[in-house]
């Protein structure tokens, strides 16, 4: 059974008109705010790079975890789509070389007169607890644990991918290739663990407040990673099946990936709140000065925003069960949770350089945009370049007898 | 009619040649039967050791608290720990039944009724240890919000400990009664067959005057798919509140943010580990070894590794922050946890909860019974120095030196714990002999897709190629 996927004009000329406003966006913000003499325009052209790359990145990433975690749970439901995580996955390395050079720069090249106002570790002298994290946050190590992540996380990308594509070639009902994966998705996780899970948004996004900290931080990235990893896919499927492809996806398939969105919203939700309520309750002025800024201080309203879009209207909006079998709602909330979690990103890396000085207009929506461009362009590239349907997939008919 | 159909890379749920009738017969028939000599043995033992608590605790509340060897500067000593450690056991019977649910594992089927039985007599025993550290016991109705009898006393809603009383309360109900409703259509089943009145009585009077009718079955779905629902934020939030007991506070060790998931995580690790031990040996005893099936096993041993390296990630996690934050206090907290005079509890735990299990990633050795009974014992023996380790060691060394102490437990302690152990197997000895171990009607729902006899039929459809399938499959919706 094979389907092929040719990318339809319109959807490539989105991509590229996309991409050509995040060009377009990054050339003028490189002018007017590096070119300029306000310390917060250059402070602010960087973060706003690093924000959408990480988060471009680590949702990305979370395609790669999705195929890990439904091979290990021997998962029959998500094969009906599963080339559209592959092809997102497949293409993490794009995100990696973006993310990294990004990520590398400003650790190492950025500065606004001599200070580093995004990482500021990397001058940890005559600050006593900057220089007791030394050991952890230096450029060495940062430099060291980026490549190594994104190196390892691109191969897994590829790999999963390449595996799924030596299937359809394999002696009918072969199941070789299929234990091969299960075997890759459980070293996958070991690595996940030991980056997305831990050490990889300490030192990515942690460390910009680099004071603060909070043991429950990695997993509230990734939960946060997951759930619009998850909504971007369902974009994927849902946009396929409206150009007629995925023959083999039903309501019921969709059905599943809006569980997953809710399910996972409410996830975040609890990670959210956990960290949150603990630290108000302690109420450590070390720990809240976090979250005074946040709530109370500049951004309260963007924080605010985080809480209602991320959490209020998931639970709301896609709790009952035909909301989740509606074409339209689960394509409006998928939009909706990828903006909300942009947004916690945002939140997540501005305050701390930024303080009050911070700005949600043309450049940040611009970068975004390019790389949202960006996204569409590589993976319906990648689409093309198989069968939509996983031939040859042991668990392809229980895909299509699948009931939510 | 949906089509019976399970890919062959699967491996059957139910082994063996079997019929509806023949699945009744192998789980009912050991209730009709005379228990063996090793089910007297074990019972009468657990009975005693059940005795042996009620000693202890009456001692306890008769001479009050102070004969335990908890102190000023360890307030929570055996009794805390071991009533987290019973409340993290309780979880993987809801997990099995509300999230393993959602998430359409066939595998659940065979190990859901005793899981749930043991999460019920788990919590049972669990809810002794609080109730029996207020010392004055008589006094425990205040911890409930009971108005206006006891003027302006009311219990502090802003305390976690609080919480806990709601959470457990909660928690207990929703399990009972999800556990219960799926036993009425079996408690039918009993009847059907009793031969004698008064089983065919007391079975009828269990089962609600049940019929099996359309109507039945249709309120029966209904109703758990709403337990479902209910119990599923539940298997978060007991677990979440019992960790906000510590992680509220501001005492080092204690105050992190990643304990509500990393607890959820270890109580199903430890809940896990405990169905393995209980289903060993009742597949085992009770001869259901085909219904309980090597690929359970294997299965449960899955959720134990991974659930065990999650735990891993959360100590190693905590362990870096505490250098990381740049507190001193934190710093040394974690200092005297492992280095210090109770460094055996730090590695015990270490050792038995993250290093053992991940031998769980051979496939040999998931599948081999004798290592996984020896496992679930090593991991439960894990969790509880886990609670242990986050207690006694983050308390022993007080911020003032003077007030540092080494705590063990005392007789009526150690009592007390054992005779939890009593209540918990009293419960479920007489469990495993009055009621169904295994619930006989979801494993007929599941029998025609997963049955081994069955899934061999379904060769024809493996032999088919996807495009003759669909074919045939639009075919039949016509």
């Amino acid at each position: 059974m094979t389907e092929r996927f040719e990318i339809p004009a319109r959807l490539r000329n989105t991509s590229l008109a996309l991409i050509a406003v995040g060009v377009l966006v990054l050339i003028l913000g490189g002018v007017t705010m590096l070119g300029g003499h306000d310390h917060h325009d250059k402070t602010r052209f960087w973060l706003v790079l690093l924000q959408n790359s990480v988060f471009f990145l680590l949702l990305s990433v979370a395609s790669v975890f999705i195929q890990a975690a439904a091979s290990l749970a021997q998962g029959g439901w998500i094969v009906a789509y599963k080339r559209v995580p592959e092809a997102i996955g497949a293409n993490v390395w794009v995100f990696g070389l973006i993310a990294g050079a990004i990520l590398i720069f400003i650790a190492t090249g950025f500065s606004v007169d001599g200070h580093n106002t995004i990482y500021h570790w990397v001058h940890p002298e005559g600050d006593r607890i900057l220089e007791g994290k030394k050991a952890f946050l230096n450029k060495e190590m940062f430099i060291g644990f980026t490549i190594v992540t994104i190196a390892l996380w691109s191969f897994f990308g590829r790999k999963f991918r390449a595996l799924s594509l030596a299937q359809e070639n394999a002696p009918k009902n072969s199941t070789k290739v299929y234990w091969t994966m299960f075997k890759w998705s459980a070293g996958f996780l070991l690595v996940y663990a030991l980056t997305q899970m831990s050490t990889t948004p300490w030192l990515w996004i942690m460390s910009i407040d680099a004071h603060w900290y909070s043991t429950m931080f990695s997993w509230y990235t990734f939960a946060s990673a997951f759930v619009s990893g998850m909504s971007v896919i369902l974009l994927f499927v849902v946009f396929l099946k409206n150009n007629g492809n995925l023959e083999l996806v039903t309501k019921e398939h969709i059905h599943d990936l809006g569980k997953f969105m809710f399910a996972f919203s409410v996830f975040w939700t609890y990670v959210w709140f956990a960290q949150y309520m603990l630290i108000w309750y302690s109420n450590i002025p070390e720990e809240t000065t976090y979250f005074k800024m946040r709530q109370h201080g500049p951004y309260s309203l963007i924080w605010y925003s985080v809480f209602i879009i991320n959490f209020i209207m998931p639970i709301l909006i896609l709790m009952a069960r035909p909301s989740k079998r509606n074409y339209f709602t689960v394509t409006f909330m998928a939009m909706v949770i990828i903006f909300g979690h942009w947004l916690d990103f945002y939140i997540m890396t501005m305050p701390g350089p930024l303080g009050k000085h911070w700005h949600l207009g043309w450049y940040e929506l611009g970068i975004f945009m390019g790389f949202a461009g960006l996204l569409i362009f590589v993976v319906s590239n990648t689409l093309t370049k198989s069968s939509l349907v996983p031939g040859n997939h042991p668990l392809l008919k229980e895909a299509m007898l699948h009931q939510s | 009619m949906h089509l019976k159909y399970e890919s062959f890379v699967r491996e059957p749920l139910v082994d063996g040649d079997k019929t509806y009738h023949q699945v009744t017969e192998d789980i009912i028939s050991p209730i009709e039967k005379k228990p063996g000599r090793m089910w007297y043995v074990g019972f009468f033992f657990s009975v005693a050791l059940l005795l042996l608590g009620v000693f202890s605790v009456t001692w306890e509340v008769y001479y009050g608290i102070g004969v335990w060897g908890i102190n000023r500067t360890v307030g929570w000593g055996w009794d805390i720990t071991n009533f987290v450690w019973w409340v993290g056991i309780g979880h993987a019977g809801t997990l099995i039944s509300a999230i393993l649910l959602l998430f359409r594992q066939g595998w659940r089927t065979g190990v859901n009724r005793a899981a749930e039985a043991m999460t019920i007599f788990a919590v049972m025993c669990a809810g002794q240890f609080p109730i029996f550290h207020m010392g004055r016991v008589w006094d425990g109705f205040f911890v409930l919000p009971y108005p206006n009898s006891r003027g302006p006393l009311w219990p502090n809603f802003n305390s976690a400990l609080l919480w806990d009383v709601f959470a457990i309360s909660t928690y207990f109900t929703v399990s009972l009664l999800f556990w219960y409703s799926g036993l009425i259509p079996d408690f039918a089943t009993v009847r059907d067959r009793a031969k004698t009145k008064l089983r065919k009585r007391l079975y009828g009077l269990a089962s609600f005057g049940w019929t099996g009718t359309a109507k039945n079955w249709q309120r029966h779905e209904a109703l758990s798919l709403v337990l479902a629902g209910l119990s599923t934020p539940l298997v978060l939030s007991v677990h979440t509140i019992v960790s906000f007991d510590f992680a509220t506070s501001v005492i080092p060790g204690w105050h992190t943010t990643i304990f509500p998931p990393y607890f959820v995580a270890g109580a199903i690790f430890s809940g896990f580990a405990m169905v393995q031990t209980l289903l060993i040996v009742c597949r085992k005893i009770l001869g259901l070894e085909d219904y309980i099936t090597i690929g359970h096993l294997e299965a449960m041993n899955k959720v134990i590794v991974l659930t065990g390296s999650i735990v891993g990630v959360a100590y190693l996690t905590e362990l870096f922050m505490s250098w990381y934050s740049g507190v001193l206090y934190e710093q040394e907290a974690f200092k005297w946890r492992i280095l210090g005079p109770y460094w055996w509890s730090y590695w015990a735990m270490m050792t038995c909860n993250v290093v053992s299990p991940q031998l769980f990633w051979f496939k040999k050795l998931r599948r081999n019974v004798p290592f996984t009974f020896i496992m679930s014992i090593v991991v439960n023996i894990g969790m509880w120095f886990e609670r242990f380790v986050i207690i006694v060691t983050s308390l022993y060394r007080d911020y003032l030196p003077g007030s540092w102490t080494y705590y063990s437990p005392t007789w009526p302690e150690i009592g007390f714990y054992l005779g939890t152990f009593g209540l918990f197997f009293t419960c479920f000895f007489l469990f495993a002999k009055y009621f169904p171990v295994i619930a006989v009607a979801e494993i007929k729902f599941v029998l025609k897709t997963s049955g081994e006899n069955y899934k061999k039929k379904m060769e024809t459809i493996d032999a088919k190629s996807a495009e003759e399938f669909k074919h045939e499959l639009d075919h039949a919706h016509h």
